[in-house]
C-alpha cells in the first residue's frame, strides 16, 4: 500500500502527481506493483481460511447428523440477509473505483460511505445472532451449555461457527477501517484517474471478505 | 516505456456492475431454495456449485480478474494449492476404516526369528525403542 504522501513541491519538477513514489518509474508501475502485492496477501488470506474450511469439511463428514442438527439454530432469513447486505456493499464498493477511476470525487465519497453503511447493517445482523446464540449457550467447545439436545457433538459445529465468522467479522471490521481512511483521503482530494490504487486494493480485499462470505452462508447455514 | 494508462485498465462502467449485482442476488435466491431440495449426498455440492458461480462473478467483475491475467494467475495458483488440501485430505477421511477386530491383520514374523507382529530393529531384531546394540 502506498501510504507516504511526500509533499507536492518535493517530485514537481517530474511533472508527476505526488503520489508517485520515487522508486517507480511511472504512476501505472507503481499501481501494479500494489495490486500484485495485494494479491499475494489475497492468496494468504485464502489459504488462512482454507485451513478452517477443511477442518470444517472433516468434522462435517465425521459428524453430520450434529451439523445438520446443530445449523437448524440458525436463522436462515437472517443469513441472507447479510449475505445480501455484503453483495450489495461490493457493488457500492466497485462503483467507488469506478468513480476514482473517472475522478468523480463526490460519488467516491458518496459510494465509500454507502459501503461503509453497508458493513455497519452487517456487523449489527452478527451482533444480534451472537448475542442470542450466548444467550442460548450455543458456544464453542466446553462453554456449549444448550439444553434439551437430542443429537449429541453439536458444540462441534458452533466452533466452526464462531472461528470462521469470527474470523470474517474482524476482517469486516479491518475493512471497515481501511474504508474510512480511504473517505479521509477522498475528502483532502487525494484520488484521481491519475492516482487510486488504494481504492482499488481496498476493493481487492473487500470484495475477498465478500467472496468468503459467498461460501460461509450455504456452508453455515443452508447444509441439509 | 509511456503506455497509457486507460489501455492497460480498462474502465468498467456501472451498468455492467449492476447486472453482475442482480445476477448475484437472483443466484442467492436459488441457493436458498435450492436448500428446501433434497439431492442427496449432491446437497453441499449444489450449495458449492452455486457458491463458486457467485465467487467467479466477483472475481471477474468486480475484481476485474478478466483484464487482468497475471493476477488471475496469482489468485488461482491459491486456490489450486486449496484444492490439494482439501481434496487429498478428504481421501483421507473417505478411505478410513473403523479399528475393528475383523479389520485388523494377522500378525506377521518381519523376519525369521523376529518377533510377532512387533516392529523390529531390522539390523538387530531387537523391539523399536529400545537402546542400539
Amino acid at each position: 500500500m502506498s501510504t507516504a504522501m511526500p509533499s507536492a513541491h518535493a517530485h514537481a519538477e517530474h511533472g508527476h502527481t505526488p503520489f508517485l513514489q520515487h522508486h517507480f518509474r511511472e504512476m501505472s508501475q507503481q499501481f501494479d506493483a500494489a495490486k500484485i502485492g495485494m494479491w499475494l496477501f489475497l492468496v494468504t488470506e485464502v489459504l488462512l481460511f482454507g485451513g478452517l474450511f477443511v477442518g470444517y469439511g472433516i468434522m462435517h463428514a465425521r459428524h453430520p447428523e450434529a451439523f445438520v442438527a446443530a445449523h437448524h439454530h440458525l436463522d436462515k432469513t437472517l443469513g441472507a440477509l447479510n449475505t445480501v447486505v455484503l453483495l450489495v456493499s461490493s457493488f457500492t464498493m466497485v462503483l467507488s473505483v469506478w468513480a476514482a477511476q473517472t475522478s468523480r470525487k463526490k460519488l467516491l465519497i458518496l459510494f465509500l460511505l454507502l459501503t461503509l453503511l453497508c458493513a455497519g447493517i452487517f456487523m449489527v445482523v452478527k451482533y444480534f445472532e451472537y448475542s442470542h446464540k450466548f444467550h442460548e449457550g450455543l458456544l464453542p467447545g466446553k462453554y456449549y451449555s444448550h439444553k434439551g439436545d437430542t443429537v449429541p457433538g453439536q458444540f462441534m459445529f458452533f466452533s466452526f461457527y464462531f472461528m470462521m465468522t469470527g474470523l470474517h467479522g474482524i476482517h469486516v471490521l479491518l475493512g471497515m477501517v481501511a474504508i474510512a481512511w480511504l473517505v479521509f483521503r477522498a475528502m483532502k482530494g487525494h484520488f484521481s484517474s491519475e492516482y487510486y490504487s488504494p481504492v482499488e486494493i481496498t476493493g481487492l480485499y473487500w470484495h475477498l471478505v465478500d467472496l468468503i462470505w459467498i461460501y460461509l452462508f450455504p456452508l453455515m447455514y443452508l447444509i441439509s | 516505456m509511456s503506455h497509457v494508462n486507460e489501455h492497460a485498465h480498462p474502465i468498467t462502467g456501472p451498468k455492467t456492475y449492476a447486472l453482475v449485482l442482480l445476477a448475484l442476488l437472483i443466484l442467492t435466491v436459488i441457493t436458498v431454495q435450492a436448500s428446501y431440495f433434497d439431492f442427496g449426498a449432491w446437497n453441499t455440492v449444489v450449495a458449492l456449485l452455486i457458491a463458486s458461480a457467485k465467487g467467479s462473478l466477483v472475481a471477474l467483475y468486480f475484481m476485474h480478474l478478466r483484464h487482468d491475467k497475471f493476477n488471475a494467475v496469482i489468485f488461482v495458483g491459491g486456490l489450486l494449492f486449496l484444492a490439494i488440501f482439501l481434496i487429498w485430505t478428504l481421501f483421507d477421511i473417505a478411505t478410513r476404516q473403523p479399528v475393528l477386530p475383523s479389520n485388523l491383520k494377522a500378525p506377521v514374523q518381519e523376519f525369521p526369528g523376529a518377533p510377532l507382529g512387533g516392529p523390529v530393529r531390522p539390523s538387530t531384531g531387537q523391539p523399536r525403542g529400545m537402546p542400539a546394540q
